[in-house]
């Protein structure tokens, strides 16, 4: 049942879910890779904690199948599980056991969990001082920072996270996208949902946008923003530099916005184009870098975006 | 079926453990055994002392003196331990769904049937423990009154004669149990869980009066398939020296004669079991947790 490709470490194949006669998700199909931090991003109720409870076996699929480490779970679940960690949407502790026996009812769950681990994953997330209080008189954010420290107790070399950093105040959830950072600096592989854009952008290697159940777009982080970068000019002969720069073979496109040109190029060519442009006597009176926004484009493939932008 | 590493069950144990409700379930059971040994039998026998004749003189010191009082305890005992057992094994299954930690157990590779496995162990442990303690403050309240009352009421049983009987009526106790644990499976609320319980008890007990009163065929056969109609009549094999049959009334209060075989009752009983077992098997293992 071994996947072709190793360093795949996560993969669901047309994954689908009705609920009725709503299709939560719908032939979805992802992949996340050795080492990577993936983000799963979509709006509210796209279908995010479908997908992963789905891959978490929590939930059956309507259809499609889900292979963790190479294994296909709809055989190999609990062997695939026993590799992966995971926090889930809403509550999912003992609210009166102390911090400490949570983590010491899961670690007896995971055959090779010692006592010294769990003093270990509470120093990993800041609550060693705080363990022995009841999990109800917790925190939000030290709440998430429990769930996380419980999900890491057997080591996983994947980690899957539906909305980890909800509730959490922004000190919080760049505390949490740091210690993610961590994690993934060490070698592991998270898998991680979120509606909030920014969140993706700044924790995230991949992303996979998802929108009414269906996977929109999978891509890397840095090529997504390379999609909306641009080089941005005000020339001299509007008519003819349109002429000279369609005719470049790296010039993806030019496009007139009230005066200027927006030309679809790498960043690093500003130069070149200088030159071409200067070579039949066009000149520039402005020439700017326009960075890639992720939300641009995010917006532009949710549909969510205001007419016309 | 596969047994739990005794450090997942020792997790499971430290669970319940740190919930006050079993505490508070051991200390109805106690006070149920008080007032059987103190109200029901002592204050009885002490305040109608003269007056009584011998009969009935007898018959009450019956319920507090030992050996007498053991297949009594264990009749009272199992009425209010079917319902309490229910109770607690609604909670603990019903609040693994509300918590939203039934979740944390499937997907750190227990497998569904593993789970409910865990769960029925850790709970026929606890149980256990809590009854048998239960009974056994009973046996000492029973010796206490007996040293105050100074009287023989004559009989002896032996020792496992005694455990005997113990095992037969928890035995009785496990269909109720299993009940609770199905109609929480199924419903995953607590609430309804232990409601089913209590009312199927209460139930049982009013249509159990009700069908023995049509006595026609139709009710009789009706009845034997009850589960309390069984359970009376393993309870009914409780007698010292093969002597009169102690009934308390809560449950059928049928001669043994005319009651069914222990052996067949003990059967239709495990039948409810396995139903009860089957149900709840086959519903978590295709249930969506969410
Ligand atoms: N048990 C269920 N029964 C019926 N519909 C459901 C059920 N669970 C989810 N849905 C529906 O499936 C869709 C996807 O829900 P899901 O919870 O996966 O979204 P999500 O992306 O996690 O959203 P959010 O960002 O709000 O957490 C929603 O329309 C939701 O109403
Ligand atoms: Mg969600």
């Amino acid at each position: 049942m071994a996947t072709a490709d190793p360093d795949v470490v996560l993969r669901t194949v047309g994954l689908s879910k009705r609920y009725r006669r709503l299709l939560a998700v719908q032939d979805l199909s992802l992949e996340v890779r050795r080492g990577r931090v993936y983000g799963f991003l979509g709006p509210n109720g796209a279908g995010k904690t479908t997908t992963i409870s789905i891959i978490l076996g929590l939930i059956a699929p309507s259809g499609g199948h889900v292979e963790m480490h190479g294994l296909d779970t709809r055989t190999h679940l609990s062997e695939a599980l026993h590799r992966t960690g995971a926090i889930l949407e809403g509550q999912a502790y003992y609210p009166d056991l102390t911090a400490y026996d949570n983590l010491r009812v899961w670690a007896a769950l995971s055959e090779s969990v010692t006592a010294a681990r769990i003093d270990e994953v509470l120093e990993l997330v800041g609550l060693r001082d705080r363990a022995r209080d009841k999990m109800r008189t917790y925190s939000q954010g030290m709440k998430q920072r429990l769930l996380l420290a419980g999900s890491l107790l057997h080591d996983p070399e994947l980690i899957v996270l539906d909305e980890p950093t909800n509730g959490l105040d922004p000190a919080g959830m760049r505390e949490f996208r740091n210690l993610i950072r961590e994690l993934a600096k060490t070698g592991k592989t998270v898998f991680v949902s979120s509606h909030l854009l920014g969140e993706v952008e700044q924790m995230c290697d991949d992303v996979g946008i998802v929108k009414e159940g269906r996977l929109l777009t999978e891509e890397s982080v840095s090529a997504l923003r390379r999609r909306g970068e641009a080089l941005e000019l005000r020339v001299t002969d509007v008519e003819r530099a349109v002429q000279v720069l369609e005719a470049l073979d790296w010039v993806a496109g030019v496009t007139r916005a009230d005066g200027r040109l927006v030309v679809d190029a790498p960043l690093e060519r500003a130069a070149d184009l200088s030159r071409a442009l200067a070579e039949q006597h066009i000149y520039l009176h402005e020439l700017r870098r326009r960075e890639g926004s992720l939300e641009e484009f995010f917006l532009e493939v949710t549909g969510d975006a205001p007419a016309g932008a | 079926m596969l047994l739990p590493a005794p450090r997942i069950l020792a997790a499971e144990l430290l669970k319940v453990r740190k919930r006050w409700l079993p505490y508070v379930l051991f200390l109805v059971m106690v006070i149920g055994a008080a007032a059987h040994i103190w109200l029901l039998g002592y204050a009885n026998w002490a305040n109608e002392n003269s007056a009584f004749d011998a009969f009935f003189r007898n018959e009450t010191l019956r319920t507090f003196v030992l050996p007498h009082a053991l297949p009594a305890l264990l009749q009272s005992g199992q009425f209010w331990g079917s319902m309490l057992v229910g109770i607690l094994t609604a909670s603990v299954v019903g609040t693994e769904y509300s918590w939203g930690t039934a979740r944390q157990a499937l997907l750190r590779g227990q497998t569904r049937s593993e789970y409910l496995t865990l769960k029925l162990i850790g709970l026929v442990m606890v149980a256990s423990v809590g009854l048998l303690a239960a009974l056994g403050i009973g046996i000492l309240f029973s010796l206490m009154a007996s040293a105050l009352v100074g009287e023989e009421v004559g009989g002896s049983i032996s020792f496992g004669a005694a455990i005997l009987m113990v095992l037969r009526t928890g035995y009785t106790i496990i269909p109720y149990g299993l009940l609770a644990f199905a109609l929480t499976t199924v419903s995953r609320s607590t609430t309804l869980g232990v409601a089913g319980s209590v009312i199927f008890v209460v139930l049982e007990a009013i249509m159990i009066a009700v069908l023995s009163g049509i006595g026609t065929a139709w009710s009789e056969t009706a009845r034997a398939f009850l589960p309390s109609h069984n359970v009376a009549a393993i309870l009914s094999a409780n007698r010292i020296e093969g002597g009169e049959f102690f009934s308390l009334a809560l449950r059928g209060q049928l001669l043994p004669v005319s009651l069914p075989d222990p052996a067949v009752a003990a059967l239709v009983l495990a039948l409810y079991c396995l139903v009860f077992l089957a149900i709840s098997y086959a519903v978590f293992q295709r249930r969506d947790l969410q």
